[in-house]
């Protein structure tokens, strides 16, 4: 049908073409005219953007540091909500006794020593930072072990504020520790308030008595009861445990060492002392001690 | 459309009122099977087991515990009984070609098992005739063969035990009477069903409890469960992990433990708190609810009530579990321990060395005595309004004690290094 009623017009213009072909062309021309939409003849080129104007991309490249890293460091003493650790991402999980943030921060729920470690049985790949009780403990623990768990508690009869006989010696000497604290830093007893065996040394009060009033964290000594079971130890402003340098100045006069105050005008006994001095550095000589490798030289050949 | 109504009037009918329309149901005989075929699970016991031993002498007597008790059935079957009651059309009788053609495919599937049985019954007894120690030269020799004999029989015993499930697993009268609730637990079948039936759910969450509340190291070092074990206390059931109001559990608690394998064993029944407070080493202790000794228990009777037992099974009575104001919350957990070779452990020893109920462990009392725990269960419970008198009622000490979170003094502020902080 529609074949058909495209037949006539179709073999009408067919013959039109036929009889003169100017006329069709004339009528092109016509069209062209009037056809709005034709391409005017003026080339142009469109360049799109290869490189973000605006945005990330040409902003500051070097932004400031955001602090991150290890705020403890291993075997740190630690309280609840000490940050341990700041990252992005979880380069390190939480373990024992610890608990990550909203920024994956890693902090201490328990009172205790930062330990950094690897768990192979609960995951191959992670590490791990835990807070142990005890600062020889290790981490992990067996898997079929007991936890270990810490009380935090008081026991108070009801109805009261004060702790329960049952309390043990421990906590009561903390308070007893806070209290003389605080006394403390309220100028009554500068020197006395000082624990342990090696600050009992009436010399070390002596000391730096300046310098210490100076010093913000003087008073502070410190968890009372790993200074009682590290023996010679000190925990340090940093919160590790040291010998500090005084201490170690003062080994000789623990020992009853007694040095001869120094003569200059005692030519014989400096002889003396250079002539010992001469025989031991030859008797190592002798013995192959003391005294460089020589390696042997090699000869060229000719 | 009126004759359609016509003829369907009689399906219409038998779906309003099913109980009278069966017996008008025409049974087509469609199918070359016979109308009613020997049933295939009534035999079972006569053809399957003679060798079986006889139940325990407990239940000898009395009709053997179907699982009616434990298995309530699904909900297509209380349908389907609410609907049919009695007078359902057994699987023999149903009119459908292909259903009954499926069936003689299982019943030829089932002679094939039975013969099966039959053989290795033989082969067991024709192993256990003969006298391997014969044929071998030097003493060596001999222990070698006497060895690979017994791996030999193990292993024909276990592949035994799996054709008798075999046998039946596919039976769809199996199938429907297990669901029905009317299995009976001394044959291996119902017992494996009722196997998998718990391991599919009930065990998973038992598991999960028992491990994410930790009781798993720190009650025991590990555990694998075989044993359904249920809590009571009088009519309230306890879930695994439920909290428990101080005064239900003052009475002392029921038990269900649901074995699965065959036979008659004894077990000890330990209740233990791992969550007393220890104010000396500031940690905590455990401290043991109850632990009964020798309790007799088989897949068709593991019923404990822990306060009905005799005196002579009895280590430490029942202890109501309560919780100091302010704790943190305690888990009671339930074990059951299979006892060494099934013979009973020395209840004398036992409260001997395992006299103080604080600072009881469990890994001690298992070491000692050579347990094997098989299952487990908890409950929880915390300071609630009845624990006071609960406490005075059974005397115990430490109800006005009430525990407090201990401040932990802060770290001071540390100053930072640097010029720009002084």
């Amino acid at each position: 049908m529609i074949l058909r009623r495209l037949g006539a017009p179709v073999r009408v213009a067919l013959s039109a073409s036929k009889s003169s072909l100017s006329i069709s062309q004339c009528a092109l021309d016509f069209l062209r005219v009037a056809n709005a939409s034709t391409p005017s003849p003026v080339h142009t080129q469109v360049r799109h953007a290869t490189h973000a104007t605006a945005g990330i991309a040409n902003g500051t490249k070097n932004g400031a540091g955001r602090r991150l890293g290890a705020k403890k460091g291993s075997e740190e003493y630690v309280v609840p909500g000490c940050i341990i650790f700041r990252q992005r991402g979880t380069k390190w999980h939480p373990g024992e006794n610890c608990d990550i943030g909203r920024d994956h921060t890693i902090y201490a729920t328990q009172p205790g020593y930062v330990k950094f470690y690897r768990d192979p049985l609960k995951h191959k790949k992670r590490k791990y930072i835990g807070v142990t009780f005890e600062r020889h403990w290790t981490l992990p623990t067996p898997p079929n072990a007991p936890r270990r768990r810490r009380l935090g508690m008081l026991a108070v009869k009801m109805g009261e504020d004060t702790p329960e006989k049952s309390v043990p010696q421990q906590l009561v000497d903390e308070d007893a520790a806070r209290i003389a604290r605080e006394g403390k830093e309220e100028g009554v007893n500068i020197g006395g308030g000082l624990q342990s065996g090696i600050s009992a040394d009436p010399a070390i009060g002596m000391t730096n008595i300046r310098d210490r009033a100076r010093d913000p964290f003087w008073p502070w000594e410190g968890p009372q009861k790993p200074a009682q079971d590290t023996g010679g130890l000190k925990m340090s402003r940093n919160y590790q445990y040291r010998v500090s340098n005084a201490e170690i100045g003062r080994a000789a006069q623990k020992k009853g060492i007694k040095v001869q105050p120094f003569d200059r005008s005692d030519r014989w006994l400096a002889w003396r002392k250079t002539t010992e001095r001469l025989a031991r550095k030859a008797e190592l000589r002798a013995m192959g001690k003391g005294k460089k490798k020589k390696k042997p030289a090699v000869k060229a050949t000719a | 459309m009126a004759s359609a109504r016509q003829a369907t009037r009689p399906i219409l009918q038998s779906l309003h009122r099913p109980e009278k329309a069966i017996y008008r149901l025409p049974v087509r005989a469609l199918s070359t099977t016979p109308p009613k075929p020997a049933e295939v699970e009534s035999n079972e016991s006569t053809t399957l087991s003679p060798e079986q031993p006889l139940p325990p002498p407990s239940s000898r007597n009395q009709p053997a515990r179907t699982l009616r008790q434990a298995i309530v059935g699904s909900k297509r079957r209380r349908v389907a009984l609410a609907t049919l009651g009695k007078a359902s059309i057994p699987f023999e009788q149903l009119p459908y070609q292909c259903f009954q053609e499926a069936r003689k495919v299982l019943i030829a599937d089932r002679e094939e098992k039975v013969n099966l049985i039959q053989r290795t019954r033989e082969k067991i007894q024709r192993l256990e005739a003969t006298d391997v120690a014969e044929k071998g030269s030097s003493v060596e020799e001999k222990k070698k063969l006497e060895f690979n004999k017994v791996i030999q029989l193990s292993s024909l015993r276990k592949y035994l035990e799996e054709l008798k499930v075999l046998a039946d697993v596919n039976d769809p009268g199996v199938k429907k009477r297990f669901e029905d609730g009317l299995g009976d637990l001394n044959k291996p079948i119902y017992r494996y069903l009722a196997d998998r039936k718990w391991r599919l759910y009930r065990r998973k969450l038992v598991l999960q409890r028992i491990t994410q509340m930790s009781v798993i190291p720190d009650v025991l070092p590990e555990i694998d469960l075989v044993a359904d074990v249920t809590m009571k206390f009088g009519r309230r059931k306890v879930h695994p992990g439920d909290w428990v109001p101080s005064v239900t559990s003052e009475e002392p608690l029921q038990i269900n433990a649901q074995v699965f394998d065959h036979g008659e064993r004894l077990v000890t029944i330990a209740v233990v708190d791992p969550d007393v407070p220890d104010l000396a080493k500031d940690s905590f202790t455990s401290r043991v609810h109850a632990i009964y000794a020798n309790i007799p228990i088989s897949p068709t009777d593991g019923d404990v009530a822990l306060g009905k037992l005799e005196k002579k099974k009895e280590i430490m009575s029942w202890l109501p579990p309560f919780a100091q104001k302010g704790s943190p919350y305690h888990r009671i957990s339930v074990f059951v321990l299979q006892n060494p070779d099934n013979k009973p452990i020395s209840v004398e020893t036992a409260k001997k060395q395992f006299s103080k109920r604080e600072g009881f462990s469990l890994r001690n009392f298992v070491a000692k005595f050579r347990l094997h725990p098989v299952g487990a269960t908890m409950f929880r419970c915390a300071w609630d309004e009845g624990t006071k008198e609960v406490m005075e009622r059974n005397g115990i000490e430490g109800a006005d004690v009430q525990y407090k979170v201990k401040r932990i003094p802060k770290l001071p502020y540390k100053k930072p290094k640097g010029e720009r902080f002084r």
